[in-house]
């Protein structure tokens, strides 16, 4: 059992506020995937967790002791950094090994056991002598998890592993860790600015934004039902397109390009809202549709096209088919799948609940 | 390939003269730093020529540069009339101890102006920075009152203990840790390093080159050092090579070159030859005194 | 909870004190405490190996202004430090330009240099007293095989100091170019080449584009310089002590004549305060014309 706890925890430099107020519980086995913009305090927030901030207030517990202000090796945790971190002047097996000499009073013969094992694990027998400079980006980041993985830590942190490795090798180092959670069952607390990579990765992500937290949830849960129009936007690609416009008392919503009005049927609602509307819940309409747009950009990526266009002031993205796929410039009637889009309030930004 | 070929043919169909002019446009420099290295180092055979001379054929016009007959006499004979061994041994005592407290002393310090917050950090840093602006030749004054008081005069501490903090070697080391990324000392945390442990095993290792080239310039400006040791000795058992020439000099009044010049060749001799041996990394070492 | 916070952080505020410590204490004895103790000497009549120690107020610094051979040391340690430093620096400049090249035979020629860095000058200063002697050194005998006049050298009042710049210009130039060797190979070669296709000559292309752009390297092997002129404290002492008639007595071995030949610590600590203070001028001096006008790469 190995749950990480964060109550109330906040981080500030000279009374400036990085992290504010953040609770979170990350459940023993679970990948918890912390997102947002740089300069979130998602970082910070990794590294309160490590020990290297302090924690200017709140509480940190892991697997139910607190460690709020314990010193980093006394956490029982191992972190993989962004530019690997390991010491140039060790070898790979030395850089393993360095841990576990300092922190644990294991035999020279137990030590080398969980050296060996982890590299079979991650295929880096055959590089053990050599030091990093003689190892590509990949391998270094593969020696980088084995030094994490030969601590048997109760919590795994990933500070933006792959950010520093090429496409190709960033989508199979995704896979790996998949594997490696699944298989071997690890607590992972994983930092990322991607959120291809919090979608694909996760098993719940945590989006931050200005040092707050926005929305903790299943990946498809926050693409779903984003809580506010930030997540909206930031999580999904395309981006979620986003038209306010004015609700009246019977749920009618008025915006210049949508002719007699998109009526969603719901009482109760603020007179500013903000219509979300995903590429995929809006499809062209054979008619003359619900709303009217000027195809702005036409981009045909192979099985579809997606198309952008405005609808006044406002960018929506609509998927369609590559076949007769409109031409800029085009005006096109679009129809909203009205089970699908949502709403959020126009003032405050959050989420208007449409299902009860 | 083919043109390259053709290019080579070209050349060498070309006749003497501008062949001779385009050697001449590449290698002109030699034609003129080849003299100048002439000149530079003439003191040098000068030296050397003169302690394998006889002293007639140094004070007889008509001798010519070389001698005329090797001699190596003057060696033994330096060796006969002054204690070298033991200045040697001072030497070595005295640059050697630098060295290691001076180590000691900036790789304390320079972590400390690196990596830590404390009050006063600027003002602090400024004063051991300042310190490159006070040699040992501007204040050797009241250093030597002090000494005095301490009772260090004619001891070998006394030639060691004014350079053991070296605001300059701080300096250098701590441009040299701040280039060390800070990923690498958090990672050293995780393993369960203090801030000695992360010196010691992270930090340390990764600047061995700064390290190298500071304790080359130590190791140079102290062996060969002059006024300081000159000032604080006064007895042949802590007196250092460059004292126990200069005493050599006196002793003949400059009349005995030949002698003198043996003497020279015998103290010099070392730090050159470690410098012809290990050169690229003496010369590196130098080369980025000036660069941070 | 930020109590402990507190704690940490005065944790890495006593060590570092404590790793400063014996840098400090060093320190203080050895530099700081000198230099407070030479102005509290400089205003009372102090002699060497006497406890008694009188107050003068002002009287060290009263005579200092009628000391006629003070004001000649001061002028002979200005004309040493105004001409060695910007000819070796010339010399050094110059040479560093002719090495930054793929050149045949270079380390050679950086080490024939540079080696006479490494020479102690106590033994530099023999072998040029040596060079120069009048009747018997090589100078001399090259100047008449050049078939110019022999010269008296450390014996003329009026070359000695001069032979000393020489001998000088020959030990440190190799040390300001490997200096000025590590600037140049920064300077993108590019540029040269754009003003080479611009038709700008070689002594405009010193002048223009890689003075300017080492300029911080410059103004560095400058500061450097003007430390490395204390040093002619040893070829005064070995080569001339301070004559004939003090025309090569320095400010160091001025200090050293009145403290240790006259025992007059307080008198000798005045001129050290002197000293101190023409040697911070100097630096002051070049750090407000030169280190405003330094360009640094990059910048602007």
């Amino acid at each position: 059992m190995a749950t990480v706890t964060l109550q109330n925890i906040c981080k500030s430099y000279d009374k400036r506020d990085v992290v504010h107020d953040v609770s979170l519980t990350i459940e023993d086995k679970e990948f918890m995937v912390l997102v947002g913009p740089s300069g979130c305090g998602k970082s910070t927030t990794l590294r309160m967790i490590a020990g290297l901030e302090d924690i200017t207030s709140g509480q940190l517990m892991i697997d139910g002791h607190d460690v709020t202000h314990a010193a980093p090796q006394k956490r029982d945790i191992a972190m993989v950094f962004q530019s690997y971190a390991l010491y140039p002047h060790m070898t790979a097996y030395r850089n393993m090994a360095f841990g576990l000499q300092k922190t644990t009073s294991l035999s020279k013969t137990e030590i080398d056991g969980r050296i060996r094992e982890a590299a079979e694990i991650l295929n880096i027998t055959d590089l053990l002598d050599r030091r990093p400079k003689e190892l590509s980006g990949g391998e270094r980041q593969r020696v980088a998890i084995g030094r994490a993985l030969v601590r048997q830590p109760k919590v795994f942190l990933f500070d933006e592993p792959l950010s520093n490795l090429d496409a190709k090798l960033r989508n199979r180092m995704r896979g790996e860790l998949k594997r490696l959670h699944r298989e071997l069952g690890l607590t992972v607390v994983y930092v990322t600015h991607d959120q291809i990579e919090a979608m694909t990765l996760g098993t719940r992500v945590a989006m931050m934004s200005s040092g707050r937290l926005q929305q903790v949830g299943a990946p498809m849960d926050i693409y779903m039902n984003p809580a506010n129009t930030f997540v909206a936007t930031f999580i999904g690609s395309p981006e979620m397109g986003l038209v306010p416009c004015k609700a009246d008392a019977s749920g009618l919503l008025s915006h210049a390009a949508f002719g007699k009005g998109v009526n969603i049927d719901r009482a109760g609602l603020p007179g500013d809202v903000i219509l979300g509307v995903r590429a995929e819940e809006v499809t062209l309409s054979s008619g003359a549709g619900m709303a009217r747009g000027l195809v702005e950009r036409t981009e045909l990526i192979g099985a579809e096209a997606l198309l952008e266009v405005a609808l006044g002031n406002e960018r929506i993205t609509v998927r369609g088919a590559v076949a007769g796929a409109p031409e800029p410039g085009a005006e096109v009637g679009l129809d909203f799948d009205l089970s699908r889009v949502r709403l959020f309030h126009g003032g405050t930004g959050h989420a208007i609940a449409l299902q009860d | 390939m083919d043109n390259a070929v053709n290019m080579v043919s070209a050349t060498r169909a070309l006749p003497l003269s501008s062949r001779v002019a385009r050697w001449f446009s590449k290698s002109w420099k030699h034609f003129i730093l080849t003299p100048l290295v002439l000149l530079w180092l003439s003191p040098m055979i000068w030296i050397v020529l003169t302690s394998l001379k006889t002293k007639v054929e140094v004070f007889d016009p008509d001798a010519g540069i070389l001698p005329a007959v090797l001699n190596f006499g003057n060696y033994p004979a330096t060796l006969s009339v002054a204690p070298f061994g033991t200045y040697l041994l001072n030497s070595v005592l005295v640059t050697g101890s630098i060295l290691i407290a001076q180590l000691v002393t900036i790789t304390l310090a320079a972590y400390a102006f690196a990596r830590l917050e404390f009050p006063l950090k600027r003002l602090l840093f400024s004063l051991f920075l300042l310190q490159v602006m006070f040699p040992i030749y501007a204040i050797f004054l009241t250093n030597f009152v002090t000494l005095r008081e301490f009772g260090l005069i004619n001891t070998l501490p006394a030639m060691i203990v004014p350079f053991v903090a070296s605001g300059y070697g701080t300096f250098m080391l701590r441009q040299a840790f701040r280039q060390v990324p800070s990923e690498l000392s958090d990672a050293a945390r995780l393993d369960g390093c203090g801030h000695l442990g992360i010196l010691w095993h992270v930090y340390l290792p990764l600047v061995q080159p700064t390290l190298i080239a500071f304790g080359i310039i130590s190791v140079v400006t102290h062996w060969n050092d002059y006024m300081w040791p000159l000032l604080v000795t006064n007895s042949d058992s802590v007196r250092t090579l460059p004292i126990g020439l200069g005493l050599l000099a006196k002793s003949d009044s400059g009349a005995d070159w030949t002698r003198l010049m043996a003497g020279t060749t015998l103290v010099v001799s070392p730090l050159l030859l470690v410098f012809v041996i290990f050169q690229r990394r003496f010369i590196d070492s130098f080369m980025h005194t000036g660069v941070k | 909870m930020s109590h402990s916070f507190a704690q940490v952080w005065r944790k890495e505020v006593l060590l570092a004190y404590a790793l400063l410590l014996p840098s400090a204490v060093f320190l203080a004895v050895f530099t700081y405490w000198p230099i407070l103790r030479s102005f509290w000497f400089s205003l009372h009549d102090v002699m060497l190996g006497d406890s008694r120690i009188f107050w003068l107020g002002a009287e060290n610094y009263l005579r200092l202004l009628d000391d006629g051979l003070f004001w000649k040391v001061l002028g002979n340690t200005a004309f040493y430090t105004l001409t060695t430093i910007p000819l070796s620096i010339t010399v050094a400049l110059l040479l560093a330009v002719a090495l930054d090249s793929k050149l045949r035979g270079m380390s050679i020629y950086r080490s024939a240099f540079f080696y006479p860095v490494m020479i102690p000058s106590v033994a530099a200063g023999m072998v040029w007293v040596f060079l120069y002697a009048p009747g018997y050194g090589p100078i001399n005998s090259a100047l008449e095989f050049l078939g110019l006049p022999r010269l008296d050298w450390l014996y003329d009042s009026a070359w000695a100091l001069p032979a000393i710049v020489l001998m000088s210009i020959w030990k440190y130039s190799g040390y300001f170019m490997l200096i000025l060797l590590a600037a140049l190979k920064l300077v993108p070669s590019d540029l040269y080449e754009a003003a080479r296709l611009d038709g700008v000559g070689p002594v405009s292309r010193l002048l223009h584009i890689t003075v300017p752009l080492i300029s911080p390297t410059l103004y560095f092997v400058i500061v450097i310089g003007l430390l490395h002129s204390y040093q002619i404290f040893d070829y005064v002492y070995v080569m001339t002590q301070g004559g004939p008639a003090d025309s090569t007595n320095v400010l160091t071995f001025y200090i050293y004549q009145n403290g240790f030949q006259y025992q007059d610590i307080g008198y000798a600590s005045t001129i050290a305060n002197t000293l101190l203070v023409f040697v911070l001028g100097l630096i002051g001096l070049v750090a407000l014309t030169l280190g405003r006008r330094v360009h640094y790469m990059g910048e602007r």
